[in-house]
């Protein structure tokens, strides 16, 4: 991701056109897109005008692009042995929630991922308020808790590990999803981080 | 007994440790960083666990990463391969505190040789020649007279700590009178800690290890040496064996003196002691490798013995199984570190995409590498990419099928330093056995690619 950039270099202007093209922006664009995103099958979508970013990220766990430990090639043999991966089972069917919804409401979902290798233990139970820092569950090493923390301010909406289960460094374990339904930022094109345009995925 | 190995290592040592699990019938599960999802060692594992970010100290030098990742995998020994923890007593100790069988030396073993300086007292004492130096130096007067002793050229060394940090070597009393104090505020930097000792510089020495393996009953066995001459800037870039500079009786004799005075000192595994040898074929011992080596398959061509395999055997508790007269050398093997790094920019390491790739083949030659068509090289680690292995029934047979074998090798996307293999091969101080550890430095790597297409 790239570095948010300060917003207090910008003169009142710029922050004016910037409103504006924002306003423009989720009036006659996200109804378009949400539309887009549902009858594509995409997971995500993401749409750049002037010196601003759009991004819709389909709410479906399956779509979620950090890698999951049966993202991991496998040769050999013995393939398909490894019992305690977790098979993501993409469902490009799957209605994007924003569809039912109003217009603009695609909530926000970001995966949190386990910091350590260890035993998996639960703090948080599902629909549960979190703030940004807050731990939601642990990860037990060698006997001490290495804690998961909620990234975002937002709403517990899936632990994916159970109590006891053995996760892998970098594994995700829980779904928090943002009040914010729309995501924007103010990257310009031209300096954007690699990957951020490529998200797309089914 | 041993059922299920967790490998903590990455890269063609991993993949070693791997097949030898295999052919013993342990299952194995491969310690992953981020960096290494997409290896090959992680992707053929029974299983594969991430234990951290690329950053080597929170994966591969994280203890409790790896303790952890061995207990949640059902695992009861971790082998560590080379490098990272390899030779860390306190590791060694804390795997064997959560029940796990630590793949190697004993922590107590590693313990004893941890420090040079100690280790070559105690295996002084048991026999070994070790380089003529001095003990602890006092004032100048006593450094002057230490000197005389031992005959210049000296090397000033702190007697804490390594890699070159308080270490010069001087040629005349008037040197050394200049570097003493400047060797003192390094060492006193570097290690917190000012003590220097002598050692006699040996101008154009030859580097020759022997291989040993000693089961926990005391009994031993030496698997002969290697000759790790060719090297830059310490490190290692060709071994072979037998060793061209040494006669068949010396060869016999220093591997003979090596062997008993590691079991008289206690060592257990396997491990290798290595030795500068000079102009007129003395050999003194320097240190001691607690762990298996980079080089280990020159060996194992010759002998036919799987070393790592037998690293299991022994940490598992098992006797040797075989006896001196078990352990033939037969032939001569050359191996050739293929490193991701570019001879003509003074081998500045490097990574990227591998392309293209072809692993030579055919009678007398292996390839042991973690490399493959669409791997990417992390920029995170060690630059090694594999070690290509020929074995002849003589020295000119080997040199023909590492010719041959090289012409094969093809690894595009990513620059090796398979020239400098190439032109070694038809260097005239390489045919005739007569490389010393410094020639390439003296030389300069790019100065002997062009004498060497020159030829």
């Amino acid at each position: 991701m790239p570095e948010p950039r300060p917003t207090g270099d910008r003169t009142p202007a710029q922050r004016r056109a910037d409103h504006a093209s924002l306003a423009q922006l989720s009036e006659s664009l996200v109804p378009a897109l949400v539309q887009k995103l549902s009858s594509s099958g995409l997971g995500e979508l993401e749409v750049r005008e002037g010196d601003w970013r759009i991004r819709l990220r389909r709410s479906n766990p399956a779509a979620a692009s950090a890698p999951r430990r049966a993202d991991r090639p496998r040769l050999g043999s013995h393939a398909d042995r490894e019992g305690r991966g977790r098979e993501t089972t993409p469902t490009a069917s799957g209605a994007s929630q924003a569809q039912a919804g109003a217009a603009p409401a695609v909530p926000r979902r970001t995966m949190v991922t386990s910091p350590a290798v260890g035993v998996f233990r639960p703090d948080v139970k599902p629909g549960a308020r979190v703030r940004s820092g807050d731990r939601i569950a642990s990860v037990d090493l060698l006997g001490i808790g290495q804690d998961v923390i909620s990234p975002i301010d937002g709403t517990l909406v899936e632990v994916l590990a159970g109590a006891g289960d053995v996760v892998e460094y970098g594994e995700e374990v829980a779904a928090v999803e943002s009040d914010v339904t729309v995501e924007t930022d103010d990257a310009p094109a031209a300096d954007d981080a690699p990957g951020a345009g490529g998200e797309a995925s089914a | 007994m041993i059922s299920r190995v967790l490998i903590a290592n990455r890269g063609e040592i991993a993949l070693r440790i791997l097949r030898a699990c295999r052919t013993l019938g342990i299952e194995a599960v491969v310690a992953y960083s981020e960096a290494d999802r997409r290896s090959l060692p992680a992707m053929l594992a029974d299983e594969a666990i991430c234990i951290g970010p690329a950053d080597a100290r929170r994966s591969y030098l994280s203890a409790p990463a790896l303790i952890s990742a061995a207990l949640v995998t059902g695992c009861d020994a971790v082998h560590p391969g080379y490098g990272f923890l390899s030779e860390d007593d306190a590791f060694a100790e804390a795997v064997r505190a959560h029940g796990l069988t630590f793949i190697g030396p004993p922590a107590n073993v590693l313990e004893r040789f941890a420090s040079k300086e100690e280790t070559r007292r105690l295996l002084a004492n048991h026999g070994l020649p070790t380089i003529p130096g001095s003990g602890l130096l006092g004032d100048e007067a006593h450094a002057l007279e230490e000197a005389e002793r031992i005959g210049y050229p000296v090397l000033v060394k702190p007697s804490a700590g390594g890699g070159g940090k308080g270490m010069r070597m001087v040629r005349s009393p008037r040197e050394l009178a200049a570097v003493l104090p400047i060797c003192r505020s390094e060492a006193r930097a570097a290690f917190g800690d000012d003590s220097l000792y002598l050692e006699r510089w040996l101008e154009d020495n030859r580097h020759v290890e022997v291989q040993v393996a000693v089961d926990r009953f005391g009994h031993g066995v030496h698997l002969w040496e290697r000759d790790c001459s060719v090297q830059r800037r310490h490190q290692k870039i060709l071994e072979e064996s037998p060793s061209p500079a040494m006669s068949a009786a010396g060869r016999r004799e220093l591997s003979e003196r090596a062997i008993r005075a590691v079991v008289a000192a206690g060592y257990e595994n396997v491990g290798t002691l290595e030795f500068l040898v000079d102009n007129d074929g003395n050999a003194y011992f320097i240190e001691i490798n607690c762990r298996i080596q980079v080089e280990h398959p020159v060996t194992e061509m010759l002998t036919g013995i799987d070393l790592v395999a037998t690293q299991i055997r022994i940490a598992a508790g098992e006797p040797l199984g075989f006896t001196q007269e078990d352990v033939p050398q037969r032939g001569h093997a050359i191996e050739f570190r293929i490193n991701a790094e570019d001879p003509e920019h003074d081998f500045r390491p490097g990574a990227g995409t591998i392309e293209r790739f072809n692993a030579p083949g055919g009678p007398g030659v292996r390839f042991d590498t973690h490399a493959y068509a669409g791997y990417e090289v992390p920029p995170f680690y060690d630059s090694l990419l594999g070690k290509l292995v020929v074995w002849g029934a003589t020295r000119e047979a080997a040199i023909a099928r590492g010719h041959a074998a090289l012409n094969e090798l093809v690894i595009e996307g990513v620059v090796t330093n398979a020239e400098i293999h190439r032109a070694l091969l038809v260097s005239e101080p390489f045919l005739a056995g007569k490389f010393t550890t410094n020639l390439l430095d003296r030389v300069g790597g790019a100065a002997f690619l062009a004498g060497a297409v020159r030829t």
